[in-house]
């Protein structure tokens, strides 16, 4: 007979305001196999704890059961508290009796009912647990940063000056992501470049950290502190060993097409940087647009390279390599606003520029040397629209969340265009101003006070009138239709995921949210990791944020990325998935089901009757198996268990509530 | 018929003589006009035995499982249905492809029920062809006609019929046994400890018994109909089964198993892009 001793936290107010605990000491009292039930305000205290570890011993307990907050809050401090007391860690069960019962009942009587009910589940459940052991694995110490913007670049920084091999993968020709096309930073105005480039070139000269540019993730295979991952190496067309990215190449190239850096606001050959200060600063050509690879004649970049760095002839190439963690960092793009908003004009207008090609106008560097003027006709606006929330919490037409920076670059954009235009009216026309963030309040005040008139409506149409665009819209706090004759018009969109999340997240087995972005192991308490171990997550793939949002996060996944490479071996969680090869048919349900490609089929010797045969049975990977439990409810046969949650288990909670 | 009958008998008898296969399954005479029986046969001269009627109405790849690891091929009378069977098999890596000799034989439609469901007649795999293929039965109007009807009645409507449909179920397991979807090693209405399939005859049991079984099966039902025709309490159990089969059609598009051997199973897969509207 088990001898089972049950504790029922009060949480201070939080469950014993509406939970009775006395009559769950009392109804614990009269279960079967429960030898000791006791109370006390906070049981994850040391004086609880305490109390738990002294009646282990005094009424010679086996097994626990803790009637508290969820699982997820306290299992592992318990399960920590056990391992000193010789009671196996997994000898205990959480009744949640506050996120799902104090939390959300407000009567009393049939809340403590509930309760009582939650408890007996427990009790049930545990008289069928068995001790479990946790495995170790190797690991290797190497990481895999995916995506070069501010996120990967910070992530890998952290990781290599923490001693740690890193290997920073970039589909683009050089680092820099979106920070590196930004002009200035809110609310400090430091220039990004400035701030942002160091950094790039840090990476490119880091001794533990090698840059993969022009690359993409095409196969991952492993699992925690043992990933194997193949990346595509697309051809360059240009010897990066050779190249000392004079640039000679570029200028003679007789190609013109829209700069993606520049957003189509200016034009660049087919041998190119993406940028003047890209890492590497070295050319590739852009095979889609370059006369000869598209079959032409030319050949010029190849004749003027002094160094013959020019090879037409370059392919793709794969290349395999081991890593024991991988960070996400892919950033997002903003929405396509032309599909989504006809009444805007769907794109016909010259003069409406997206909040990042402003960013490329405004920026010394881009196509119009930082001055602001029309796309139209290079001329100065004397009155400029700028609209907030485009496809943002706009569940009808675009994302129902709030894309978080864009109040405050709209505010950014409004104080470049008053500084640099004195005299320019500015409109903006927002829902709600939010400004979450230290500094940010008193930047969007400074931009009031600059003279940018901030309109409470969203603007319904814009159209052309006599070389202007009319915006139509609601002034809400006047109740009134207003309408605005404007010069120029910016509209801060909302930002989505990159594109091939989808395909990089089913390849690494991570989740993501109704929304695409990567789905976060915990929004509280494990915010840059994934479900699956060992892949970590680092700014937007997030979800929408903010410069130095992303740079914490990066350095928070850096964190974790370093406390498991600083191990030489690691254990896995026991609560994993079990066969049982008498009953398993082979028939690999399991193997199609999993969402963490942790179990295969492996073929074992056996008999039938009297003959040796070879069968196949599944086989479950202890690295990759994430407990989930897909398998086993999949498995006719019964042959696949959750440990810690095997069928029996959860049958006698199931028993124990309804019968 | 008797010509046809002639070259499978000719067929086989070759095989055995041979050593290309072990034995052959076919079908022999029963003492009865309208009956056939499953026969194996071993030795090339009782080739004779195999007959081919409009009463070869058993199909016969389920006994494959009986002999999973042979030490010579086995050989296997196969029409469309034998065929789809033994796609399933195949796909459940309960059989290999190398232990199987397959003669088709196209069939021209059996005096059963099963085979006004049909909609492949003709053998998808075989080794060889003994005859030139049959017309297709006409376009399958009507696959899931049984289940509109099941879908039109109130959900109180439809818990009294599968209610008293599961009042008469005797819990022989003959639909399970002649299934080629029930290929466990162990089949769970076997096992005395699963805690929540209860042995005694009650409705209860009787129709968790049903769920389960159409659950276990549903996404990888060739519709072969074999499970209505071993019944002996006629049951129209293939009513859950093509349940299931017509929503997944409903889901995602055409949905048939036992057409080939490596599509996945809908039920047996994990996709990011699944469809949830259901959820």
């Amino acid at each position: 007979m088990s001898r089972i001793g049950v504790f029922v936290c009060h949480c201070g107010t939080n469950i014993a305001s509406v939970v009775d605990p006395d009559k769950l000491i009392a109804a614990a009292r009269e279960l079967p196999g429960v030898a000791y039930a006791a109370d006390y305000k906070y049981m994850c205290s040391e004086p609880g704890q305490q109390m738990i570890k002294d009646s282990i011993s005094e009424h010679g307990l086996d097994r626990i059961v803790i009637a508290s907050c969820s699982p997820r809050m306290h299992e592992t401090t318990f399960r920590k508290m056990l391992k000193n007391t010789g009671i196996n860690p997994y000898m205990l069960e959480i009744a949640n009796i506050r996120e799902q019962c104090s939390w959300v009942h407000v009567d009393k009587d049939r809340a403590s009912e509930k309760a009582v009910n939650l408890m007996r589940m427990a009790v049930s459940k545990i008289s069928k647990n068995e001790p479990l052991y946790a495995q170790t694995i190797p690991i290797t110490k190497k990481a895999l940063v995916i995506g070069g913007g501010i996120a990967g670049i910070q992530a890998a920084l952290d990781i290599a000056d923490a001693g740690h091999e890193v290997v920073l993968l970039e589909r683009e020709s050089s680092v820099g992501g979106k920070m590196a096309m930004l002009d200035k930073t809110f609310p400090t105005l430091d220039c990004s470049a400035c701030i942002s480039t160091p950094k790039m070139v840090d990476v490119g000269a880091h001794p533990n950290i090698t840059l993969m540019t022009s690359c993409e993730v095409e196969s991952v295979s492993g699992y925690i502190g043992n990933f194997e991952v193949g990346i595509k190496q697309k051809a360059r067309y240009v010897n990066h060993d050779i190249c000392t990215g004079c640039g000679l190449c570029e200028t003679k190239c007789p190609v013109k097409v829209e700069s993606e850096f520049n957003l189509g606001l200016s034009t660049r050959p087919a041998i190119y940087k993406l940028f003047p200060q890209a890492v590497p600063s070295k050319p590739i050509i852009d095979k889609e647009n370059c006369r000869l690879l598209k079959g032409g004649k030319c050949g010029i970049c190849a004749k003027l390279c002094p160094l013959g760095c020019v090879n037409y002839e370059d392919e793709d190439r794969t290349i395999t390599d081991n890593f024991g963690a991988i960070v996400i960092a892919t950033g997002y793009q903003l929405v396509d606003w032309p599909s989504m908003y006809g009444e805007y004009g769907g794109g016909r207008y010259k003069d409406i520029l997206s909040g990042l090609q402003f960013e490329r106008t405004v920026n010394a560097a881009g196509p119009t040397e930082g001055h602001i003027v029309r796309p139209s006709d290079g001329k100065e606006p004397e009155t400029v629209v700028i609209v907030k929330c485009v496809g943002s919490r706009d569940p009808n037409k675009g994302k129902s969340y709030c894309s978080r920076a864009c109040c405050m670059y709209a505010a950014k954009h409004a104080h470049q265009i008053l500084e640099k235009l004195p005299g320019t009216r500015v409109f903006i026309f927002y829902i709600d101003v939010r400004t979450p963030g230290k500094g940010y309040e008193e930047f969007y005040d400074q931009t009031r006070m600059d003279g940018a008139v901030y309109v409470r409506g969203r603007v319904s149409k814009i159209y052309e009138e006599e070389g202007q665009l009319v915006c139509r819209g609601e002034d809400s706090l006047l109740g009134e239709q207003v309408s605005v004759k404007a010069d120029m018009v910016i509209l801060e969109t909302a930002m989505e995921p990159s594109p091939g999340i989808a395909e990089l997240t089913s390849l690494l087995g991570a989740a993501r949210d109704v929304n695409n972005w990567v789905q976060e192991a915990h929004p509280k308490l494990r915010p840059a990791e994934t479900q699956v171990g060992g892949v970590f997550l680092a700014g937007t793939c997030q979800g929408p944020k903010d410069i130095p949002d992303t740079v914490a996060q990066a350095s928070a996944a850096a964190a974790k990325v370093i406390g498991l490479l600083n191990k030489s071996e690691m254990e896995t969680s026991p609560m994993i998935s079990a066969v049982e090869r008498d009953k398993c048919s082979g028939c690999g349900v399991c193997v199609g089901i999993c969402p963490y490609k942790a179990v295969t089929l492996l073929e074992i010797d056996d008999r039938h009757g009297a003959k040796r045969i070879k069968r196949e049975v599944a086989n479950v990977n202890s690295g990759l198996c994430q407990g989930c439990g897909a398998c086993t409810s999949a498995c006719r046969t019964g042959a696949l268990d959750l440990l810690g949650f095997r069928n029996k288990q959860i049958l006698e909670e199931v028993d124990a509530l309804c019968l | 018929m008797s010509e046809k009958q002639e070259k499978m008998r000719q067929c086989a008898e070759k095989l055995l003589r041979d050593g290309e296969a072990g034995y052959v399954i076919g079908w022999g005479e029963t003492r009865f006009d309208d009956r056939t029986t499953p026969i194996f046969v071993e030795d090339p001269a009782g080739a004779g035995a195999f007959v081919w009627n409009e009463y070869a109405i058993n199909s016969l790849a389920k006994y494959l499982l009986d002999d999973k690891y042979p030490d010579k091929k086995i050989g296997l009378f196969t029409r469309g249905c034998e065929s789809r069977a033994i796609n399933r098999l195949l796909k459940d890596n309960q059989i290999k492809r190398e232990n199987v000799y397959l003669i088709g034989v196209p069939c021209d439609g059996k005096k059963s029920d099963r085979c006004t469901l049909c909609r492949e007649r003709n053998p998808i795999l075989y080794d060889v062809l003994l005859w030139t293929p049959e017309d297709d039965p006409p376009p399958a109007a009507g696959r899931f006609d049984r289940v509109k009807d099941i879908e039109a009645m109130s959900p109180d409507e439809r818990y009294v019929y599968w209610g008293e449909t599961y009042d008469s179920c005797i819990r022989c397991y003959a639909c399970r046994n002649v299934c080629p979807a029930c290929n466990c090693r162990e089949c769970y209405a076997d096992m005395s400890k699963t805690g929540f399939q209860g042995k005694q005859h009650s409705r209860s049991d009787n129709q968790i018994f049903g769920v389960t079984r159409a659950f276990h099966v549903g996404d990888r039902c060739i519709e072969c109909g074999e499970c209505e025709r071993v019944c002996p309490m006629n049951l129209p159990i293939m009513g859950q089964t093509q349940k299931i089969l017509k929503d997944i059609n409903e889901l995602t598009g055409e949905y048939e198993c036992g057409m080939d051997a490596t599509s996945e199973n809908y039920l047996g897969r994990f996709d990011l892009d699944d469809k949830d509207e259901f959820m």
